[in-house]
Order: structure tokens, then C-alpha cells, then sequence
């Protein structure tokens, strides 16, 4: 589905992201990971056509993602980043009515049928009875889920999410993250995120590549990834890996 | 949906508003004609309405209200409502509420080549009398080339960069404009007076010279009312949306210098319409330009024709400069607004 072969970023003379090739199959759900400045956001941006990559070529459904308008890109990508939408006194239905915008022309206005879609999904994210809220009026977390809400509206096939938790506290971040898997399953979605808590991402993705100095430096599932020595040679710490008591799936503890 | 009914609502009320202020405008001066026989006579001159109403009124009457009132207040209601639309536009685009359409140096631009004009006494052979207009917007235009193209780095403008290159450019022009206004002695007062703002000049070729150039921008400026929303969620959200973010603001700030350039080509530089009308408009109706760009439009009109009616007649005989009195009447109806407004609304 998505194809990324030897991308390599150089931005003033420093290789950022450094001969990277990453292959996403349809309806997985893959976990970017790795210390600051491994090139983890700058990976995102050139997915998600904002910067142009130095070398290297990115495929979507093998079509060349730069050759693309950035509205045709937005019929198939839609991002979630973690400032999410800007408090900005516009109500709810009408941010989430925005994400009908790359599949209509300039002169062309929303029907019938965009309207019917943005109530579905305001009905499937609970957000309905906040429809006629402002989006200054409502939480980073609330804010977060217009921001998910206007992206399903987009009918993506890929979704993009860099650090989507970041500003969250504990209940928001498995909502959101919850509600994107249920959308994942629902409409056989693929999804790249980037994490930087290790724990969610073994949790909510079924693979994680492991970036360090622009590099991948480790790929696999989660049992292969979170391991004692990788993340020592990564992050230079020594987290004790227990098992999660539900689940069995790899956590770490600090 | 209720987006459209906000719309209907509030733009038939400004509608309503703008035609009794015409028409109030019209009736004020030396020479009072009643309220009746203004309509009267604009009605007759409707071009399928010849001869259907019949002439009740004296000749005069009519070339007071037909020649002289009527393309002045018309000028006041066209130029004010570009000035309020672009002001919206640079708002929005520029994500600023301390925009104005005079912020990147169009109106510095138009203003040097008016002094210009007037400094020199020369006319372009075949502009005649349209060589002010058109030599003012040629300058305001150019201004705005050289404050965009300043502020690219790369091939990316970012928006702090060319509000800096806007100060630049104005600073710079401002000296040009000191120094023509210096070096000629007796146009100095027609200078400062232009720039001041002032409809005096106004027959109806000034109309007919600027009308097509704002109506055509205002068209094209009512189609991205969408994507200025979305650039109000963040420049990210409206990239990942599919906005091209730095076309779309290109062209958005061209067309906004475009008709901003028209309007202080035929009327000088009147500040404050441009600043105050979309505040007022978006602490009426919300943060939508769907809403906003519209009744932007209609709300200028109002304000400038009113402003205009106190200019001509407050001290009549003398006439006082628009400039002045947009700001008196602005400046403490925009500080009450913002008194009473419980909410960040921007």
C-alpha cells in the first residue's frame, strides 16, 4: 500500500533522514519510534507530502507520491499532527465539514451527501451533541477528536498521525488512540504513527520500526522491537520489560 | 444549512441599511431634496424604467441628485466595501487581527505615485484625466510585488516574514513620499488632502473605471471563503486538507491588493474601514468567512456612505477629509465592541 524506497533528507549539509525504505501493507497499523532527532517527524512530513524528500521515491497504491497536487494527496492522506486543530471559533460541524474539501472542485459547495456523512461520523465519534460548539470552546482532547472526526470525514486510505498524544492526559490518549483503531478495523484503514511512549505504541500498533539518527535500526513486531538491548543501544537506558498483566504485550517500566 | 440562513438574514437587514443611507445621503447637502423624489429619480434612471415613472420634479433636482450626489455616494459605497472585503481578506490570510488593507504597502505605493502626479503636473497622453487613478494603482500594485517577493525565502513566504517586509517597504516608500511632498512646494496641499482621502473629485467615469476591477476581484474573492476557514485551523490542518497553502495565500493577497489598489487609486488612502468593519462583522456573526467576506462587503459600503454623509455636512460649507472622520466614528463604536464582547472572537 505504501511503499517508501531510499528516502534521504539533507537539510544545511545534515542527513536528517538517512536512506530509508519502509513497506506498509493495507490495513496494518505501524508504529514510528525512536529518540528525538531520529528523523521520526521529518519521515512524517515527506509522507505526507509537506517537505519534498532529497532522493529516494514514495509510492501510494504504486503511484509516485510527488507527482501529486497536495489535493490529491488529501483524498488518500489524511494527518493528524499533535497540535491538532488551532482554537479557532468555528463550530464543530463545520471543522469536521472541512474534511469534505479535497473531494470537491473549487466552484463546487457541499451536498446533501457530505452533510449526511458529517452526521454519521459525528454520530460514530460522540461528538454529536457538541455539533454546534466552537472549537476554542472545547478541550486539547475534545479538539483532538473534531481533528480525527474531520479526517474520517476525508475518507482517507492512509492515516498519518505524528505524536497525536502528546498534549493529552491519560483518558484522551487511549480515546483517541481507541477511536482510530476502531476506525482501522472498520474500513480496513492503514495507519503510520509516531509514538514516543513506547508502551501505547506495542499496544495500538502491530508493527514498529525503530528509527535512530535517521536510520532504521530495528524492524518487526512489538516482541521483536521492545527488547532490553535494542533500546539500550538506542536510547541508552535501561528499562526494566515486564509483561502487560491483560494482554501479555511487552511494556517498560522506567 | 445554518450557515445559509445566517447569511439571508443578516445581509438582507445590511441590504435594507445600505439603500436607506443612500438615500439619506443623497437628500443631505446645500440643496435638501426629500426622500421621495431621490428614489424617484434613481428609479427613473434604472435603464428598463424609462419613462415608466413620470417627472414630478424639477430639472434641478434631478442633476443634483442624477449628477452630482449620486456618483459620489455610489464611489463612497464601492470603495468602502472593497476597502472592508480586502481588510477581511489580509486578516485572514496573514492570521492577524492588526491587518488592514494597507498593511503591505499598496496603499504607501499608490499614495507615492498620486504625490507623484500631483508634484510633476504630468499626464500620460493616453490616460487624459485617468492618469491619476491609473498611476496610483500601478504604483500600490508594485509595492506589493516588491514586499511579496522580499519575503520569499526559498519558495516559501511565511507570514510574520512579509508583514516585517510590509514595514520595510512602507518605511521606505513613507521617505520617497516625504521627500516628493518636500521638493514640491505649492501641490502640498492637494497631496496631503488625497492622502488624507477624499471623494471630492468624483463623477461617474471614476466609477466606471473602478467598479469592474472590484466587482471582478470581489467574485473571485467569495469563492476562498473555504479555504480561508481552513487556514484559520492552522496552516498544517489546511495543508493536509489539500490547500495549497502558499498558492492560495499568493493569489488571495494579490486580489485583496488588487481591489484595495483600485479603491485608494480614485479615493486616497482612508484608513480604518478596512480595519474596523470585518472586527465589527466577526463579533456580530462568529469567525466564518463564509460570513464574514459578505457581509464585509455590504458593511463598508454602509459605513463609508455614512462617514462620507458627515464629512460633507457636519461643517458644510467645508468639506472635511473621509480619513477623519472613519476614524472618529470607528475608533469609539470598535472600543465599545470590544468592551462588550465577552469572548475571544479572533
Amino acid at each position: 500500500m505504501l511503499t517508501v524506497s531510499n528516502i534521504s533528507k539533507i537539510i544545511d549539509d545534515r542527513k536528517i533522514v538517512d536512506d530509508v525504505s519502509i513497506g506498509v501493507d493495507r490495513g496494518s497499523c505501524v508504529g514510528l519510534i525512536g529518540p528525538n532527532g531520529a528523523g521520526k517527524s521529518t519521515l512524517m512530513k515527506m509522507i505526507s507530502g509537506i517537505n519534498q524528500p532529497s532522493s529516494g521515491s514514495i509510492e501510494l497504491s504504486g503511484k509516485s507520491l510527488t507527482q501529486w497536487s497536495t489535493k490529491q494527496i488529501a483524498k488518500k492522506v489524511a494527518v493528524l499532527t499533535q497540535e491538532g486543530l488551532a482554537a479557532y471559533p468555528i463550530s464543530v460541524y463545520d471543522a469536521v465539514l472541512m474534511g469534505r474539501y479535497p473531494h470537491l472542485g473549487f466552484f463546487q459547495r457541499e451536498n446533501k451527501s457530505d452533510h449526511d456523512h458529517v452526521n454519521r461520523v459525528l454520530e460514530l465519534t460522540g461528538l454529536a451533541e457538541f455539533k454546534d460548539q466552537l472549537l476554542d470552546t472545547l478541550s486539547g482532547g475534545e479538539r483532538q477528536r473534531v481533528a480525527i472526526a474531520k479526517a474520517m470525514v476525508q475518507e482517507p486510505e492512509l492515516l498519518l498521525l505524528d505524536e497525536p498524544t502528546t498534549f493529552l492526559d491519560i483518558g484522551y490518549q487511549l480515546n483517541v488512540l481507541q477511536l482510530v483503531k476502531d476506525w482501522q478495523r472498520m474500513s480496513n484503514l492503514t495507519v503510520v504513527m509516531v509514538l514516543h511512549d513506547l508502551n501505547l505504541a506495542a499496544q495500538f500498533c502491530d508493527r514498529l520500526i525503530l528509527l535512530d539518527e535517521g536510520k532504521v535500526v530495528k524492524e518487526g513486531t512489538n516482541e521483536e522491537v521492545i527488547s532490553a538491548e535494542t533500546l539500550f543501544d538506542v536510547y541508552h537506558a535501561s528499562p526494566e520489560i515486564i509483561r502487560h498483566p491483560r494482554s501479555n504485550i511487552p511494556q517498560i517500566l522506567l | 444549512m445554518q450557515v445559509k440562513h445566517k447569511l439571508v438574514l443578516f445581509l438582507s437587514i445590511l441590504l435594507v441599511l445600505l439603500f436607506v443611507s443612500v438615500g439619506v445621503s443623497i437628500s443631505l447637502g446645500a440643496a435638501q431634496v426629500d426622500f421621495l423624489s431621490v428614489w424617484q429619480v434613481v428609479l427613473s434612471k434604472l435603464p428598463f424604467m424609462n419613462g415608466v415613472i413620470e417627472q414630478t420634479w424639477a430639472d434641478s433636482t434631478e442633476t443634483i441628485v442624477w449628477d452630482l450626489r449620486m456618483p459620489r455616494i455610489i464611489l463612497a459605497a464601492i470603495v468602502g466595501a472593497a476597502l472592508a472585503l480586502a481588510g477581511a481578506i489580509y486578516q485572514g490570510v496573514l492570521r492577524n487581527p492588526l491587518a488592514d488593507p494597507f498593511i503591505l504597502g499598496v496603499s504607501s505605493g499608490a499614495s507615492f505615485g498620486a504625490a507623484l502626479v500631483f508634484a510633476f503636473g504630468f499626464q500620460v497622453v493616453w490616460l487624459g484625466r485617468f492618469t491619476l487613478p491609473v498611476v496610483a494603482f500601478l504604483f500600490g500594485f508594485s509595492a506589493l510585488m516588491v514586499v511579496y517577493f522580499l519575503a520569499r525565502v526559498g519558495n516559501k513566504v511565511r507570514m510574520e516574514t512579509i508583514i516585517l517586509a510590509g514595514v520595510v517597504v512602507q518605511s521606505f516608500i513613507g521617505a520617497c513620499l516625504s521627500l516628493v511632498m518636500a521638493l514640491s512646494n505649492e501641490q502640498l496641499q492637494t497631496i496631503v488632502f488625497w492622502m488624507m482621502g477624499s471623494l471630492t473629485l468624483t463623477d461617474w467615469s471614476y466609477n466606471q473605471f473602478v467598479f469592474p476591477v472590484i466587482l471582478l476581484g470581489t467574485i473571485i474573492a467569495l469563492f476562498f471563503t473555504r479555504e480561508l476557514n481552513m487556514l484559520g485551523l492552522g496552516e498544517e490542518v489546511a495543508h493536509h486538507s489539500g490547500v495549497s497553502v502558499q498558492k492560495t495565500r499568493f493569489y488571495l493577497l494579490v486580489l485583496a491588493s488588487l481591489i484595495t489598489g483600485a479603491a485608494v487609486s480614485v479615493s486616497g488612502a482612508i484608513g480604518f474601514v478596512g480595519l474596523v468593519v470585518p472586527h465589527i462583522v466577526r463579533l456580530i456573526v462568529g469567525a466564518d468567512y463564509r460570513l464574514i467576506l459578505p457581509l464585509s462587503l455590504i458593511g463598508g459600503a454602509i459605513f463609508l456612505v455614512g462617514a462620507d454623509a458627515v464629512a460633507r455636512t457636519i461643517l458644510a460649507p467645508r468639506e472635511l477629509p473621509l480619513g477623519v472622520i472613519t476614524a472618529f466614528l470607528g475608533a469609539p463604536f470598535f472600543a465599545y465592541l470590544l468592551r462588550k464582547a465577552k469572548r475571544a472572537y479572533f
